[in-house]
């Protein structure tokens, strides 16, 4: 199966599975910003404790009823700070609500609670990323990574979004990396999430496919015309 | 062991209930035989089971792939996939084959592409054209009138194609296609500027109803991803049309979680049934029948062939060809990102599921004037639709500057999936492991799998031909150009098109079967899956294995009548 003929489902697929490597170029990259704003760089911590061993849904899980198997296993604090980094990574505007708030948090930890091997190893980034965060707070500041106030906090944040991190803020950005992608997974494929891209679809049509609208046709004749393809539409 | 006393007397036993054993009952138990079907998978029903309308959003990880559900949760393929439990296979030391296998009642049929190109003359004499591989004994005339009937059974949407080796279906074969989305015309307009031809898929989803008084078929409502299954029938799956069809006539009988362990013959070298095991209890039982059709997949047909007969040599393995000549299509995946369909306007591209337009190999003269570096043929597979971008487009940003690149990106990828022929060669092959075993008893395959110059040169030029695609839509390409093809190239087996490890042939002594699917050395066993592809083609499989498996049972069906099983 097979492949190619993508769906949204694919979609979201392909987004898992996407090595974090090659980012567009950030605004960042083009100030040159790579030294970390701080002169203490905190050490990355261990390995966290192994999963519980806990099962997956298995191959041949009812549909019809989709069910999480698997115990959450984020701690009060942990939630909570995952929270808060998900209305700093996707926050709150006029068109839609934070991340935060509409609970993607419970979907990080859903996925890094399953006991799968890409999210195992989500886990392992995600949970060592929390504890970086308190500990660079901490030797910077001298308080967890919550107790900062919010610029401070922000600041941190364009620290782990270099084009090119080096030395000891690697494993850091790649933390940031993927808790972003998560959030941008677990945020988008909400309702509120496609509403937010305006995405249109998911609803029966019955009848013939009626293909692209107006603005949509408008818009493809200018950018064929832009690329000198003609304007063939059909 | 044990006679199973709930088995009423068949004509004929089908194992396998996919593509090929789906048409098979149908045709065999219309002509008036009495079939028993046996499925080594669960039973399975689409009505009940498929959770079309549900969000990604309901689904654990979103619905994201995993080991359990290779292709994301909702997908219908229930109880299989590249890994069963209790069921092994292997690979000779540095090969890496992977053998897809459903465990259900449909088989592949439940989730598929659906992408069901027309083979064309050049696909059934290869060897003519190109002196590689060997010719099938059969060319286009003798399928198309099949094709024709198949498309028309199972339904299939599509235009015409007008190209070289890519035969066109008369007019009443073809639903009308599905207009065609916006990064589908961008890649038309682009292609076609460049002399390459983008035409409408033919795709095996219903663009209108179909009517039956036993399994009627609606119109696809441009929704829902088809790999989940289709509870209205609007996508070919034998679950919602040839098996119903078929138990109407009271001439099926089907037993699901039937292991098939052998094929069962006498002293004259006849087949006498089948043995299989009952994966719920583990209890072996055997049928008989005056004849036997394997249709469980290229795989698990010569699995069980190479199981039966003979120790070490297996049944209908007097060519030596058994387990030989196994192919998959090539596989390599090409995308980039075009800022020009950045914040397009939005509206429903749905659709049908899957492309709707693609493009078909086009470079046939200049391959035969010896201009291309490989032979045979490749095509490209469409995607690219509004969707969650992936993390490769977007900025290494925080805070509103993500929220407007998430809004702003989505749909602004395109991506080509080709799809290539892979030529047999020696060391691609399927055997029997000495010393695995399943946990039925069951001997288990051992695969070794190595493409050729000839498919790794084919990959380098698809890509050369998807960048260049990219490059003038002024793309931002997304795969590494810089990974040697071999590379970006799909394992063995990952293409789910394995076929040819019991050849047809016109000669016993080089093939398995005949070009009916008739074993040469065992008369009343035929073979209708895809292992008795003499090659692949670039061209997806599936339609064939329906028109081939078509031909066989009606010739079956007319041996029956003639009195040669008497």
């Amino acid at each position: 199966m097979t492949p190619s003929r993508r769906t949204t489902l694919q979609w979201m697929i392909a987004a898992a599975a996407m090595p974090l490597a090659r980012w567009a170029s950030p605004a960042s990259a083009a100030e040159g910003a790579n030294a970390p704003p701080f002169d203490t760089v905190a050490d990355w911590p261990g390995a966290p404790p192994p999963l519980v061993a806990t099962k997956g849904y298995g191959r041949d899980p009812t549909l019809m009823e989709p069910k999480v198997v698997w115990p959450l296993t984020l701690t009060r604090a942990q939630r909570a700070t995952v929270d808060l980094l998900g209305d700093m990574i996707l926050p709150a505007d006029d068109v839609s609500p934070g991340a935060g708030q509409l609970g993607v948090g419970a979907f990080i930890d859903e996925w890094i609670s399953a006991p799968y091997p890409t999210q195992q190893g989500d886990r392992a980034t995600i949970l060592g990323g929390l504890d970086w965060l308190d500990r660079q707070s901490i030797a910077q500041h001298g308080k967890d990574f919550a107790a900062l106030g919010a610029p401070i906090r922000g600041l941190l944040l364009d620290a782990l979004c270099v084009a090119v991190p080096s030395g000891k803020l690697e494993m850091p950005v790649k933390f940031m990396d993927r808790l972003r992608h998560l959030f941008v997974l677990g945020f988008y494929t909400l309702p509120e999430g496609k509403k937010d891209m305006g995405h249109v679809g998911d609803q029966p049509t019955e009848g013939p496919y009626p293909g692209p609208s107006v603005e949509a046709r408008t818009h493809l004749a200018a950018l064929l015309a832009e690329l000198k393809l003609g304007e063939r539409t059909s | 062991m044990s006679l199973d006393p709930a088995s009423a007397p068949a004509d004929v036993i089908i194992v396998g209930s996919g593509a090929a054993g789906g048409i098979a009952a149908y045709s065999l138990t219309k002509a008036g035989l009495r079939c028993l079907m046996l499925e080594a998978g669960r039973d399975y029903d689409p009505q009940q089971e498929v959770n079309m309308l549900a969000p990604e959003s309901d689904a654990p990880l979103r619905g994201s792939a995993t080991p359990d559900k290779p292709f994301g949760y909702f997908d219908a393929t229930v109880d299989g996939g590249w890994e069963v439990d209790g069921e092994p296979y292997t690979s000779t030391k540095g090969s890496g084959f992977r053998w897809w296998r459903p465990r259900m009642l449909g088989g592949r049929t439940n989730h598929w592409g659906r992408h069901v190109p027309r083979w064309g003359a050049y696909d059934f004499k290869p060897f003519s054209r190109d002196g590689l591989g060997v010719d099938w004994p059969i060319g286009y005339d003798d399928v198309a009138p099949f094709y024709d009937r198949v498309e028309k059974m199972i339904g299939v949407n599509g235009g015409p194609i007008g190209l070289e080796n890519h035969p066109d279906s008369p007019a009443d074969c073809l639903m009308p296609p599905p207009a065609p989305r916006v990064p589908e015309l961008l890649l038309k307009a682009t292609a076609e500027s460049m002399g390459i031809p983008v035409r409408a898929a033919h795709t095996a989803v219903l663009t209108r109803d179909m009517p039956d008084a036993v399994a009627p078929r609606s119109a696809c409502f441009n929704a829902t991803p088809c790999t989940r299954g289709c509870t209205i029938g609007a996508m070919f799956q034998t679950t919602t049309s040839f098996l119903p069809m078929a138990k109407a006539t009271g001439r099926l009988t089907v037993v699901t979680d039937a292991m098939v362990s052998r094929v069962l013959t006498n002293q004259a070298g006849r087949a006498t049934g089948v043995e299989y095991v009952d994966r719920k209890t583990g209890v072996r039982h055997q049928v008989s029948a005056r004849a036997v059709v394997l249709a469980g997949g290229t795989g698990e047909t010569t699995r069980l062939l190479l199981n039966s007969g003979e120790a070490g040599r297996g049944l209908a393995n007097s060519s030596g060809e058994l387990g030989r000549n196994l192919t998959d299509s090539t596989g390599a995946s090409f995308s980039a990102f075009i800022p020009g369909l950045a914040d397009r306007p939005r509206y429903n591209e749905d659709g049908i599921g899957g492309q709707h337009v693609y493009i078909p190999f086009w470079l046939y003269e200049k391959q035969k004037r010896g201009e291309l570096d490989f032979a045979r043929g490749y095509h490209f597979e469409v995607w690219g639709r509004f969707g969650v971008p992936s993390a490769n487009v977007l900025p290494r940003a925080w805070g509103a500057d993500l929220k407007k690149a998430v809004r702003s990106a989505s749909g602004a990828t395109i991506g080509l999936s080709l799809r290539g022929e892979m030529i047999p060669n020696k060391d691609t092959y399927c055997e029997i492991d000495p010393g695995v075993r399943d946990r039925f008893g069951i001997p288990v395959l051992r695969f070794a799998f190595r493409f050729s110059r000839q498919e790794v040169n084919q990959v380098a030029h698809g890509r050369r031909i998807a960048h260049a695609l990219f490059e003038r839509m002024n793309g931002r390409i997304l795969d590494d150009p810089s990974l040697p093809p071999e590379k970006i190239m799909a394992a063995g087996g990952e293409i789910i098109h394995e076929l040819g490890t019991a050849r047809m042939g016109a000669d016993a002594r080089t093939s398995v079967v005949d070009s009916y699917g008739r074993a040469w050395d065992v008369d009343n066993l035929v073979l209708m899956d895809g292992a008795i592809f003499a090659s692949g083609a670039h061209k997806n499989p599936t339609l064939t294995i329906l028109a081939l498996a078509l031909r066989a049972s009606e010739r079956l069906a007319a041996r029956f009548k003639s009195g040669a099983f008497a």
